[in-house]
């Protein structure tokens, strides 16, 4: 265990390695800056470059792109009011009212600090863990990784939207997402299924144009609708006076930091969660701290603890969420559906590979969250004035360019003229789900999981007939698959309920 | 909110649609072939249903099925906002076509040059710079370096063939 901790720590270190991590760094860096691009579009869009890449260099590059993300998001909640990330979006309440009183500085500080405690603690959950999952993974055969698919899915679906219809639209994109795995020639008897007789279709939908596709064009649409400068028409401010002070409240309130932090990395655990719910459970644990009504009521106004929680809890998400994304192949959100995405395009199993034969490489992504973090914060720390210039970068020189990316990333995939096609149909797809509400994040897992949970599902009627559905496991994630299921329908009739009896 | 609810049917009926041929097709396959795709096309075509008819009827009087995902800007007025997509729209399909025109090494340089100059209307400078700056790009990392082999426009195909 300790030679693979420090072989990941060695792998990430080599040139190569260290130097795509860099690129991705800087990468997430602006992405997490600009509002008009997210993490998750950044990650898609970066996909197609792993190709020529070794394991540990892609991930890396993704992961040192992903990890960051979240930490600069943070600054121009704090600078504008304005999200740079959705998961930042809680940083806005207290971030952006101590920059409109005066305490730009002290605010950033703090969460880049806090950031940076986030990360390094879900970096330490992910490692811990290692040696708590690796039995428990071995005690999984194929009906388990059926019913641990079909779980993830659930959970997405059900906590994508919120009330009963947004679950029901949850539930129908992870089953397109599925239906989409279908697509290609049956793994088992070699059908063509889907096909419509085109040869280019029987290894499937291609992954990177779709994932391009679902993510990016809806947000180059919307940035072309906008029509002004990234971060709308807001002036920025200067800095940097008050830094230091915003850094030493991270440790002034150093508990409250590391709570935040392990709240953010038990829901970054939870498939379905991620960073969204993470933030405002931190920010509301960090209100919650406040002793009296009077200092409670300071929150919202610019009170730095409103800064420091849901900023650990950004951050720690990562790590949390890595940690069954790893084991067991269930993405703890968006992104690692994506970076799951990205274990297929390198030939990489999820599961007790990772734990066993790669734990090298399983290292190496705990070493990447830790040191693209540090470099990020000192990097951020020095040239804080610079980086809010970068927010007023206008919308109309970074469409060609987001446009040009996205088109040649789907190409690289078979280089073929149906990856355009695939790129066109799910921006399509993508657009016409964020229009009408519709959550995109539990198609791609469906998609990505889809030929898992055939397989294993496959590998366990034909070798135990329907009693499979027996076996206690199964029994229990069956079950939990149901309370996942009927949650929100069930919070949905209880809520009509009350309003009915609060009307008469 | 009318006419954003009647556009939710839009989705709902193509997913419809798509399970109804799923079920369909999977008549024709032999049962280990067609297993788990019923699996998934049966729920999907009950769900698409309900939602489809509960589009239909309007029982969406405020927009409840709020999705954890990105939205798209409400600021700008509707009419502007529409005309601004189908012109995305079109330099999105434009560029695709020109993709398979003229290959993408000469429509990479051509499209940011065009966007940038009608789209953005930005000055004959940065317009410039930017077009080199796409071109290198194009040729340094992915042509060069990554060898990303670029299939030929049809229009030098046609020109070859004759």
């Amino acid at each position: 265990m300790l030679e693979a901790l420090i072989g990941g720590l060695l792998a990430v270190l080599q040139w190569k390695a260290f130097s795509f991590m860099l690129i991705g760094v800087a990468v997430g860096f602006w992405v997490g800056l600009l509002p008009g691009i997210g993490g998750l579009t950044s990650l898609a869009l970066m996909l197609p470059f792993i190709y020529d890449m070794t394991p540990v260099e892609a991930f890396a590059f993704l992961l040192g792109m992903h990890s960051v993300t979240a930490t600069t998001g943070d600054i121009t909640s704090i600078l504008f009011g304005v999200p740079g990330e959705g998961s930042a979006a809680a940083t806005v309440l207290d971030g952006h009212a101590m920059a409109k009183k005066g305490e730009a500085g002290r605010a950033l500080g703090a969460a880049l600090m806090s950031s940076l405690l986030g990360a390094i603690i879900g970096a330490l959950a992910l490692a811990l863990s290692i040696p708590i999952m690796r039995p428990l993974v071995l005690t999984f055969g194929a009906p388990e990784m059926f019913m641990l698919a079909i779980l993830g899915i659930a959970f997405i679906s059900s906590l994508s939207g919120q009330g009963g219809r947004a679950a029901m639209r949850g539930f129908i994109a992870g089953l397109l997402g599925l239906f989409l795995a279908l697509v290609g020639l049956d793994p088992q008897a070699a059908i063509e299924r889907f096909t419509f007789g085109q040869l280019y279709l029987w290894d499937g939908v291609a992954l990177v144009p779709l994932i391009v596709g679902l993510f990016a064009f809806p947000e180059i649409i919307d940035l072309a609708v906008r029509g002004t400068s990234i971060a709308g028409e807001l002036p920025p401010g200067k800095l940097s006076a008050g830094v230091w002070e915003g850094v030493k409240d991270t440790f002034r309130y150093f508990w409250l930091t590391v709570r935040c932090s392990l709240a953010g990395t038990i829901i970054g655990f939870i498939p379905g969660l991620g960073g969204s719910v993470a933030q405002w459970i931190a920010y509301g644990h960090a209100a919650q701290s406040a002793r009296d009504a009077d200092e409670r009521s300071r929150f919202g106004t610019g009170d730095v603890r409103g800064v420091l929680g849901p900023g650990a809890a950004n951050n720690s998400k990562e790590g949390g969420s890595l940690i069954p994304t790893v084991a067991f192949g269930i993405p703890g959100s968006a992104a690692m559906a994506i970076l799951l995405g990205a274990f297929l395009i390198q030939g990489l199993r999820p599961g007790l590979d990772m734990l066993d034969k790669n734990l090298t490489l399983t290292f190496s992504m705990v070493w990447t969250m830790v040191i693209a973090n540090i470099i990020t914060v000192a990097i951020s720390l020095l040239f804080l004035n610079q980086l809010a210039k970068l927010t007023l970068v206008r919308g109309s020189i970074l469409i060609p360019f987001i446009l040009f990316l996205a088109f040649i990333g789907a190409y690289t995939e078979h280089n073929h003229a149906g990856d355009l096609i695939t790129l066109l149909s799910s921006g399509l797809i993508g657009y016409l789900m964020v229009r009408c509400g519709w959550p995109r994040a539990p198609l791609v897992l469906g998609f990505v999981l889809g030929n898992i949970a055939e397989t294993s599902f496959y590998i366990s009627t034909t070798r135990y007939g329907f009693s499979w559905l027996s076996r206690p496991a199964v029994v229990v994630l069956g079950a939990a698959i149901l309370m996942v299921i009927l949650q929100p329908l069930i919070a949905t009739f209880r809520k009509r309920i009350r309003m009915r009896e609060a009307a008469t | 909110m009318k006419g954003r609810l009647d556009f939710q049917v839009v989705p709902a009926l193509a997913t419809l649609l798509v399970a109804a041929y799923a079920l369909y097709s999977s008549l024709y396959w032999p049962l280990r072939t067609a297993l788990f795709p019923r699996a998934i096309a049966i729920p999907l075509f009950l769900l698409a249903l309900i939602e489809t008819v509960l589009c239909l009827i309007g029982s969406e009087k405020v927009r409840e099925g709020h999705a954890v995902d990105f939205e798209l800007t409400t600021d700008v007025d509707p009419l502007i906002a529409q005309r601004r997509t189908l012109a995305i729209g079109t330099w999105i399909v434009g560029f695709f076509g020109m993709i398979l025109l003229a290959g993408f090494p000469l429509a990479v340089p051509i499209f940011v040059f065009a966007y940038l100059k009608l789209a953005g209307r930005e000055g004959w400078l940065l317009t410039t710079v930017l077009t080199a700056t796409s071109w290198l790009f194009m040729e340094g990392l992915f042509n060069r370096l990554l060898h990303i082999p670029f299939a030929e426009g049809w229009i030098f195909s046609l020109f070859g063939a004759t």
